[in-house]
C-alpha cells in the first residue's frame, strides 16, 4: 500500500510538471497557429501533432537520443550536473509533455478560435498592448476551453507509458509511474496489486474527463447562444 | 486634423488613397469592397500599409520613409464597430472603463460615468452586453471609445445592424457627441442618407481609389455611379415635436414646420425625421386645393443630373434632397436659383425617437 501511494505520488508529480510545460508552450503554439500568418505554419502544426500519429515508443526513443549522452540536451545537462537526464523522473515528465502536447494545442486552438478577433482589435484600440489584451480579453473568454485542454493534457500525461518506459525506464521509487507499475505487476502475475492501481487510474481518468466534458459543454452552449443573438 | 497617403496591395485588391480631414465629421463612403474598412484599419493601426504616411494633429503615426509605425494602442484613436464589439465577459461599466483605466491619471479627461449619463446608459451599468438592445450596444461602444479621450473617433458602419428607428437615434447621439466633446470623427458608411445627415464632408471611394471629396450631397450621383444604393435616399433630419391636433402633429425641423400623422408625443420632445427623396414633389407654382399637408417654398441650391437620375437640393429653411426625373427637370425648367415649392404628404414622413 505504501508503495502504491508513492507510485501515485510520483505519477502525479510527473504529470503536473509535464502540464506546467505544456500549458504555456501549448498556449503559445496554439496562439501562433490560430492568430498568426507566417512561413512554416504548416510545418509547426505537423511537428507539434506528430506525437499523436507516432507510436509513443518511437517518441521515447527519439527523446532518448536528445537527452542521452550523444544528444545536445544530454551533453548540456552532463556539463552542468554531471549526468544526463535519461532514466530520471525529469525525462519521464518531458516524455509525458511531448506526448500530451498535441492534445493540449488542439484544445487550446479550438478555444482561441472561439474568441472573436475583433474583440482583441477593439482592446488594442482602447489602449491595451498585446499581452494585456491576451490576459484581459482572450484568456477570460477562452478559459473554459483552456482548463478543459489542460485537464486533457494532464490525463494524457498521467497515463503515459510507451515513451516514458523507453526514456525513463521503470525504476521503482525513481521513475516507476502508475502505468509502468501496473505493467510490472501484470508481468509478475501480481493481479490484485495490478488491479488496485488500475482502479486508481480509472478514478483519476473518469474524474478529469467528467470535468473536461462539463467545461466544454458549457463553453459551446455559451458560444451558440451568443451567435443566436447576433442574428 | 488627420492626413494620410496610404498604399496597400493585397490579393486582388489595392488601396491607393490620400486625403486630409479637418476636425469636423467626415464621411468615407462607397459600395462594399471599395476599401472603406481597409482605410479605417490603416488609420486605426490594425493594418500596416505597404507605403505612405499617416499623421494625426502633427504626430506621425506611420511613415514608410522614416520607418515609423505607431501600434494601435498608442494612437489615441477610438473606434466604434458595426456590431459594437463589446466585451461579453464585462458589464457595461467594465466595458466603458476598460480603456479609461489604462490611461495615466492626467490623461483621464472625461469621466466614464458622465459619458454614460450623456449617452443615456446610467441605468444599464450593471448589465452584460447580452442583455442590451442593438441601439444600447452601440451607445456603450461609443461611450467606451470616448472614455479614452481619443483625438479622433472612427465609426465603422455603426448603424448597419440597427433598425430604422434606432438609426436616427444613434445618428443624433453622434452629432451631439461631436459638439459636446469637440470630437473629430470619420464616419464610414455605404448609406449616403446617413452620410448626408451627419457629415460636413465626404470622401467617395471606389475600387480602392478616391472618386470624389466634397459636400456629401454633391456626391449623390457619384455614389450612384459607384454602385451605391441611393434609390431610396432618405432625408434624415433632427426635429422637435410641436402642437398636435386630433389627426396631425407638427414637427419643427429647422425653420420648417412639418405636418405628420398624429403622434403620441409631448411638445418639445426631440425626434428624428426621415423623408424619402422620392416622396417629395417639386412644383414651380404654389399648389392650391391639394390634399398634401406639407407645402413649403424654397430655392434650388444645386441640381445633379446624370444618366436619367436627377437630384435637386432645395433650401426651404432646411435643406431637402428631392429626386425627380430628367423629364420633369426639363419641363419645369429647374436650375440652381429657381424658386420652387416642396410638396409631400404627412404620411410620407417617418418620425423616430431621438
Amino acid at each position: 500500500m505504501n508503495s502504491d501511494i508513492s507510485i501515485v505520488g510520483l505519477s502525479l508529480q510527473i504529470a503536473l510538471v509535464a502540464t506546467a510545460v505544456t500549458l504555456p508552450l501549448g498556449m503559445f503554439v496554439a496562439w501562433l497557429l490560430v492568430r498568426k500568418q507566417f512561413q512554416g505554419k504548416f510545418a509547426l502544426d505537423v511537428i507539434v501533432s506528430l506525437p499523436l500519429a507516432l507510436p509513443p515508443v518511437v517518441v521515447g526513443y527519439a527523446l532518448l537520443w536528445v537527452v542521452g549522452t550523444n544528444g545536445w540536451i544530454g551533453q548540456l545537462s552532463e556539463s552542468l550536473f554531471g549526468s544526463t537526464l535519461a532514466f530520471t523522473w525529469i525525462a519521464a515528465a518531458l516524455a509525458a509533455a511531448i506526448v500530451s502536447l498535441p492534445l493540449v494545442v488542439r484544445s487550446f486552438a479550438a478555444a482561441l478560435a472561439g474568441v472573436d478577433p475583433k474583440l482583441e482589435t477593439a482592446a488594442r484600440g482602447l489602449g491595451a498592448g498585446p499581452v494585456r489584451t491576451f490576459f484581459t480579453i482572450t484568456l477570460p473568454l477562452a478559459y473554459r476551453g483552456v482548463i478543459a485542454g489542460t485537464l486533457l493534457g494532464f490525463v494524457r500525461a498521467l497515463s503515459e507509458f510507451g515513451a516514458t518506459i523507453v526514456v525513463a525506464g521503470n525504476i521503482p521509487g525513481r521513475t516507476q509511474t502508475v502505468p509502468s507499475a501496473i505493467f510490472t505487476r501484470i508481468s509478475a502475475g501480481d493481479t490484485d496489486a495490478a488491479w488496485r492501481l488500475a482502479l486508481v487510474s480509472v478514478v483519476l481518468g473518469v474524474a478529469a474527463l467528467a470535468v473536461h466534458n462539463w467545461l466544454l459543454k458549457r463553453s459551446t452552449n455559451g458560444i451558440e447562444s451568443s451567435k443566436g443573438r447576433d442574428r | 486634423m488627420i492626413s494620410f497617403d496610404v498604399k496597400l496591395d493585397r490579393n486582388e485588391f489595392s488601396l491607393d488613397v490620400a486625403g486630409k480631414f479637418d476636425d469636423g465629421i467626415t464621411a468615407v463612403f462607397g459600395p462594399s469592397g471599395a476599401g472603406k474598412s481597409s482605410l479605417l484599419n490603416c488609420i486605426a493601426g490594425v493594418v500596416r500599409p505597404d507605403s505612405g504616411q499617416i499623421g494625426l494633429g502633427g504626430r506621425s503615426l506611420f511613415s514608410s520613409e522614416e520607418n515609423i509605425w505607431v501600434s494601435p494602442e498608442k494612437r489615441r484613436i477610438g473606434t466604434v464597430y458595426q456590431d459594437g464589439a463589446l466585451f461579453p465577459h464585462l458589464d457595461v461599466r467594465g466595458n466603458i472603463e476598460f480603456g479609461w483605466k489604462l490611461l495615466d491619471a492626467d490623461e483621464q479627461r472625461l469621466a466614464p460615468l458622465e459619458i454614460a449619463d450623456f449617452l443615456g446608459l446610467s441605468h444599464l451599468l450593471d448589465r452584460k452586453p447580452d442583455g442590451l438592445s442593438g441601439g444600447e450596444r452601440q451607445r456603450v461602444a461609443i461611450a467606451r471609445a470616448l472614455a479614452t479621450s481619443p483625438q479622433l473617433l472612427l465609426l465603422d458602419e455603426p448603424l448597419a445592424s440597427l433598425d430604422a428607428a434606432r438609426r436616427g437615434s444613434i445618428l443624433n447621439y453622434l452629432k451631439r457627441v461631436h459638439v459636446e466633446f469637440e470630437m473629430p470623427m470619420i464616419y464610414v458608411s455605404h448609406s449616403i442618407s446617413e452620410v448626408v445627415s451627419i457629415a460636413s464632408k465626404a470622401m467617395l471611394l471606389r475600387d480602392g481609389k478616391v472618386e470624389g471629396f466634397d459636400r456629401p450631397s454633391a456626391l449623390l450621383l457619384g455614389a450612384a455611379a459607384a454602385g451605391g444604393d441611393i434609390d431610396s435616399f432618405e432625408n434624415i433630419l433632427d426635429g422637435v415635436i410641436g402642437d398636435s391636433t386630433d389627426h396631425l402633429t407638427t414637427v419643427k425641423v429647422g425653420d420648417v414646420e412639418i405636418s405628420t400623422r398624429h403622434l403620441n408625443k409631448n411638445p418639445g420632445e426631440n425626434v428624428v425625421v426621415s423623408l424619402g427623396a422620392n416622396q417629395i414633389i417639386l412644383a414651380a407654382d404654389q399648389p392650391t386645393n391639394i390634399s398634401a399637408r406639407n407645402i413649403f417654398g424654397g430655392r434650388v441650391s444645386e441640381v445633379w443630373a446624370k444618366q436619367g437620375k436627377v437630384f435637386a437640393e432645395v433650401d426651404a429653411g432646411e435643406k431637402f434632397i428631392v429626386e425627380l426625373t430628367e423629364n420633369a427637370l426639363n419641363e419645369l425648367g429647374i436650375y440652381p436659383g429657381s424658386d420652387v415649392f416642396l410638396v409631400f404628404k404627412s404620411s410620407s414622413v417617418e418620425v423616430f425617437d431621438a
